[in-house]
């Protein structure tokens, strides 16, 4: 089997510039500031000597407490965050659900919107009209559909936003804790259709708190602690161990 | 690496056209005189400001007025793209985070906007011009069409500099305003070419990129004569330069963006 996604020894950090100097004004302020007055903000290391091989068919749950690396390294292996070392090689189409409302203009139409987020994602306006009922349908929304989405509920947005987005192909789909929030009745439907994903033998990397969707809907498991991979194997003894990390066991 | 990142714009293409079109949309939805305004608004000023400068210089209105005009609609072009661009990464955060499409085509974005909003302005200078002054009208006008690509080629690589920078220093709009004001005051933008001359102040026409630039639609539209070589050189070297400007800043700029959104 082919590897999909590779990182060896991957280094991420967020430069502090990034939150210190937000305009002219205090970069030049600071030029003339006194050393000692200054307020030091240190780069943040968000991963650390992260290395993972995924290959083709697996379903990996990620793990680890609010700040641990989660959600970067999701947008490392989108290719959305630079490295600032090691190597990151992932073949493939990939498709995330990040931020679920990011992209949705809330004035148009949900109908209008699938068509607007699958030209986001590189598609082209004839295979989105091709795949619009398919997503009108799985969504559910019943009339809904030709509403502006502003008048939608969280847990509408989620069903749309899915729908594109797992109706749309990829080789790596990344999902960031988002599953959760569809009603009971949807959960259902999108566990189905994660399978059938899986079952086209593409890649699935979920994040997430919930102990249950992880153990139903990965086999492998990893756990991250403060930026560093502390464990990778299966995922119930991938449990134990972000529980006893965290000192929840 | 040029390539595929130019690759990548063009792949992406349904998605800034898509962007552009309901800029324009939410521009002229929810007001009277909607896509009629574009063409008002510079209409409005000039006869304003010909009124005024013609007493003030002694100008004959018939001929300053359209000078005006075609100073008006182009400088609006290039402070709109200036000032636009420099928040289009901002602006288009929300898919940044999403998505890694080339930054440049959220910049395009705006150009291409503003292109639009460059056309129909400049259709109120071609009608006032052949109302006006008919005689000027001649194969010579066919140049003036070529202001359309060389504007936005000077104005994407420097709305994408721009971005790049003001992404990281938000209040570069406001210091930006600044610069154009004084770049706009020292140009025969309004004022015209000979009170420049008169003030044995030539450098500021013949060695300004922004002179040249206007010449392309000014020589042929007001005066009936094609533009001249040196016209095209000039905005031919500033596309050039800003151009390469834009890449080598952009070849470690590109990467960081998402981190200062």
């Amino acid at each position: 089997m082919s590897n999909l996604i590779s990182m060896r020894n991957v280094d991420l950090s967020y430069a502090s510039t990034a939150f210190k100097e937000r305009s002219l004004k205090t970069a030049l302020t600071n030029l003339f500031r006194p050393q000692q007055r200054r307020i030091e903000v240190h780069d943040i290391k968000a991963l650390k000597n992260v290395s993972v091989e995924i290959r083709s068919g697996e379903r990996v749950g990620l793990l680890g407490h609010n700040g641990a690396g989660k959600s970067t390294f999701l947008k490392v292996v989108a290719g959305l965050y630079p490295i600032s070392a090691g190597t990151r090689a992932v073949r493939g189409v990939v498709r995330s659900m990040f931020d679920l409302s990011l992209g949705f203009e809330p004035d148009a139409t949900g109908r209008e919107n699938i068509l607007y987020r699958g030209l986001l994602l590189g598609l082209t306006p004839k295979f989105m009209r091709g795949i619009e009922a398919e997503v009108v349908a799985f969504a559910d929304l019943g009339e809904f559909i030709d509403y502006p989405i502003k008048t939608y509920s969280a847990g509408m947005l989620v069903r749309l936003a899915f729908a594109i987005t797992t109706a749309v192909g990829g080789d790596v789909l990344l999902l960031d804790e988002v599953i959760g929030a569809g009603d009971a009745n949807f959960m259902v439907k999108a566990k189905r259709r994660i399978r059938e994903l899986i079952e086209k033998s593409e890649v699935l990397l979920l994040a997430s708190h919930d102990f249950e969707t992880l153990r139903s809907t990965c086999e492998r498991g990893l756990v991250l602690h403060h930026g560093e991979l502390r464990f990778d194997g299966p995922m119930d003894a991938c449990i134990g161990e972000y529980k006893q990390l965290n000192g929840l066991a | 690496m040029a390539g595929s990142y130019f690759g990548g714009v063009w792949a992406a293409r349904h998605f800034w056209i898509h962007l552009a079109m309901s800029d324009l949309r939410s521009r002229w939805r929810r007001s009277f005189f909607g896509i009629l305004w574009t063409l008002i608004q510079p209409l409005g000023m000039t006869l304003l400001i010909s009124f005024v400068f013609s007493a003030m210089f002694h100008t004959p209105i018939r001929e300053y007025a359209p000078y005006i005009l075609s100073g008006i609609v182009v400088w609006d072009f290039v402070v709109a793209c200036a000032i636009g661009g420099s928040l289009s990464f901002v602006q288009a955060d929300a898919y940044i985070k999403q998505y890694g499409h080339p930054l440049a085509i959220y910049t395009l974005r705006t150009v291409l906007t503003n292109l639009v909003v460059l056309l129909l302005a400049a259709s109120g200078l071609v009608i006032w011009v052949l109302a006006v002054m008919p005689d000027r009208v001649g194969w010579s006008w066919l140049a003036s069409i070529t202001i359309l690509p060389i504007v936005a080629l000077i104005m994407w690589p420097s709305s994408t500099l721009l971005a790049y920078v003001a992404t990281r220093f938000r209040d570069l709009p406001y210091a930006l305003n600044l610069i154009l004001q004084a770049m706009w005051f020292v140009s025969p933008i309004y004022f015209e070419e000979k009170a420049f001359r008169g003030a044995k102040l030539d450098y500021l026409v013949d060695y300004n990129p922004l002179y040249h630039l206007l010449q392309i639609v000014r020589a042929p539209l007001l005066q009936g004569e094609w533009p001249t070589m040196a016209n095209y050189a000039y905005c031919f070297g500033l596309i050039a330069v800003l151009s390469l400007a834009a890449w080598l800043f952009g070849r470690s700029a590109e990467k960081k963006v998402i981190f200062y959104l």
